[in-house]
């Protein structure tokens, strides 16, 4: 510690390290030592703080280069195990996105599998084609590698370490799956993501440590933040990191590939930060706790950007299992491991412990102020609520042959059957009624459908016309959350406005 | 215990037939799961070891159709212990330790009738196995 004893430097840190008397502790335990001691006691007796955090990270990938190949390529597409490459530079190089899906076995096995499976040091197939150029004539290309054979092969993850993420539901009637995982319906489970207190930027949240240049643990190995991650945006928590790594160095167990059923292929990154406790300041920011930090819960069942958010909850209540929603117990998961991401910061300790990893100043901050944009988008999209009219509606006592004339009146072809309440009982079609009236049948009770497919005001249209298709349909009622009947939107409106 | 997968038909399910069966053989058989309406239904059930023979004879002399459902199994080398499967259970057979490691237990997990966590594991560590078939166990244990 220097003179004042109020600050300590990077320096002065690395020098205990050399020396071996370095005073490490992980983010759990420095929350448990501000606890019991206070700030003062932990500043004084702190020197390092290690986080950690292992989540899906869609968006990572590595590049790699092949060397060149007799008679060199200068390759156009290419594909390892299957699964398509990009070659966003010159003749060799490419980058494996996590995301991108095997052709053979899409949703199954991604760039994130080929990624864990060539630094688990197992042979990948390389397939390419090329156009061929006088300087490189050849065409066509297929050969296997291992790691041993590339040039290089690094990590470069372009957001890394989300702050804190979403918590997941489904308030619809069906399952859907999502990149939150599999949403049952009706609320029956909630997902989340993160490490909470754990998270390397939570310990951080003004940029004071954490910059371009910040030395880390980044998939087992020693890696660099290089700059801020892609949609970064503190000002409101949701900061990210931008990462790069030797993945030659790294062993199989911090990266794993993974698979979201109809969602698509991803990848499991451990990303641990050290944060060096300069100031009181830092003592107290590394001993923030999962009760301060909050998150929404987010209703995926709406196909929208900004999907309705039901309540807010507290990383502390989202870890014990279960939260409330509506006075309903919900059953919550992580989707993230705790467990690997305690082993993070553990071995991140272990390594500053044992000399062998040393910290870094920032050689520049990253913005601290920033916000993440919505996109701009030229085209206006139509949402059920453009195109829906009012309903031709009536009750369920009412006789077949009232209705029978409604339906000619007003010449439409489904009427909506409501309570007195104006809420959603059923809907009846005109090949129905004439159906009835043939069979000699009186009370539309018997004809009735009850179980109605219905859409909602703020859907887009696509998805309320794809919906009528997929149960050969021809209109939809369209409802509040209460059930109650706001309108009809029918094929016909659909076809008029998106031409089909 | 075998868990055993029981299926009535439409005829069959105004009869008390898994009553009549506990009393004769004085078995007990305990109820899992059960999805019946007027049409027919399943029944999910688990019978003692040393019965089992006779309890599916005894339910198949009644026309019920048994199987043995698959179980599913988790290879722990591929679980990396995210979570994501634990609040899917229905019947709370998996959990979470003290030091944040997932655990399945078997004795309370359903099987394939079930197998709602088998397509949300990212790290597709669980699997729908089959149940050694206890049939064959039985007749292989009287040879
Ligand atoms: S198969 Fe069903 S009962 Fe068994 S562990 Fe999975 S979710 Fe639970
Ligand atoms: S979802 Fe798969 S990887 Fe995750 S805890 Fe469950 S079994 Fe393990």
């Amino acid at each position: 510690m220097s003179k004042q004893g109020k600050t300590r430097t990077v320096e002065e840190i690395n020098e205990k390290i050399r020396k071996g008397d370095v005073q490490v502790l992980t983010a759990e335990e420095m929350k448990k030592l501000v606890e019991s001691s206070g700030v003062e006691v932990a500043f004084k007796e702190v020197d390092v703080v290690t986080t950690g955090t292992f989540g899906a990270m869609c968006s990572s990938g590595a590049v790699i280069n092949l060397g060149h190949s007799d008679p060199p390529i200068k390759i156009d597409h290419a594909w390892i195990n299957d699964v398509e490459v990009c070659h966003p530079g010159a003749a060799v190089d490419l980058f494996i996105g996590a995301t991108n899906m095997s052709e053979k076995q899409p949703f199954e096995y991604g760039g994130g599998h080929v990624i864990q499976d060539l630094v688990a040091g197992k042979e990948v197939e390389l397939r390419a084609t090329a156009y061929g150029t006088d300087c490189y004539p050849r065409t066509q290309l297929k050969t296997t590698l291992t790691k041993d054979d590339l040039n290089q092969f690094y990590l470069l993850n372009f957001r890394n370490c989300y702050q804190r993420y979403n918590c997941a539901v489904n308030s619809s009637e069906e399952t859907i799956y999502t990149y939150m995982s599999k949403l049952l319906p009706r609320l029956r489970n909630a997902t989340f993501s993160g490490a909470g207190e754990l998270n390397p930027l939570m310990n951080d949240p003004d940029y004071e440590t954490i910059g371009m240049g910040t030395r880390i643990f980044l998939g087992g190995a020693q890696g660099y933040v290089i700059g801020e991650g892609t949609q970064h945006s503190p000002k409101n928590l949701n900061g990210t990191l931008m990462v790069k790594g030797d993945a030659k160095k790294m062993p199989p167990e911090f990266l794993q590939g993974a698979a979201f059923t109809r969602y698509g292929t991803s990848l499991y990154v451990g990303l641990g930060v050290p944060i060096p406790i300069l100031n009181e300041g830092l003592a107290k920011k590394t001993a923030i706790r999962d009760s301060e930090i909050f998150t929404d819960v987010v209703d995926y069942s709406v196909p929208r950007r900004d999907r309705p958010k039901l309540r807010q909850v507290s990383y502390k209540e989202l870890k014990s299992g279960s939260i409330i929603i509506d006075d309903k117990k919900v059953r919550v998961s992580s989707l993230s491991s705790l467990k690997m991401a305690k082993k993070v910061s553990k071995t991140l300790k272990s390594w500053i412990e044992e000399g062998t990893f040393f910290l870094t100043t920032p050689i520049e901050r990253l913005p601290s102020d920033s916000v993440f944009k919505p996109m701009r988008q030229t085209g206006e999209i139509p949402f059920v609520v453009s195109v829906m009219h009012p309903a031709v509606t009536c009750t369920e006592n009412e006789e077949i042959r009232a209705i029978a004339e409604r339906i000619v009146t007003k010449s439409v072809n489904h009427i909506v059957v409501i309570d007195g309440a104006g809420k959603l009982r059923g809907i009846v079609t005109s090949w129905d009624i004439t159906r009835a009236m043939a069979e000699g049948k009186k009370a539309l009770a018997d004809i009735e459908s009850r179980n109605v497919i219905t859409a909602k005001p703020d859907e887009p249209l696509e998805i309320a016309s794809k919906r009528m298709a997929q149960h050969n349909i021809s209109a939809l009622p369209v409802i509040d959350i209460e059930k109650k009947v706001l309108g009809i939107v029918t094929s016909e409106d659909v076809s008029k406005l998106l031409g089909r | 215990m075998v868990r055993v997968l029981l299926r009535f038909s439409e005829e069959q399910v105004p009869q008390p037939i898994t009553s009549q069966i506990i009393l004769e053989y004085k078995v007990p058989i305990a109820i899992l799961a059960a999805h019946i309406n007027s049409k027919g239904g399943e029944i999910l059930a688990e019978i003692p070891d040393e019965a089992q023979e006779k309890i599916i004879k005894a339910f198949r002399k009644r026309g019920v159709s048994v199987t043995v459902p698959k179980l599913i199994e988790v290879d722990t080398e591929k679980c990396f212990s995210c979570g994501s499967c634990v609040a899917l259970c229905p019947v709370e057979a998996i959990s979470i330790d003290k030091d944040s490691s997932v655990k399945f237990d078997k004795e309370k997990c359903v099987g394939s009738t079930c197998s709602i966590c088998v397509d949300a594991c990212p790290a597709r560590a669980i699997k729908s196995v089959k149940q050694t078939n206890s049939e064959q166990l039985a007749n292989n244990r009287k040879k």
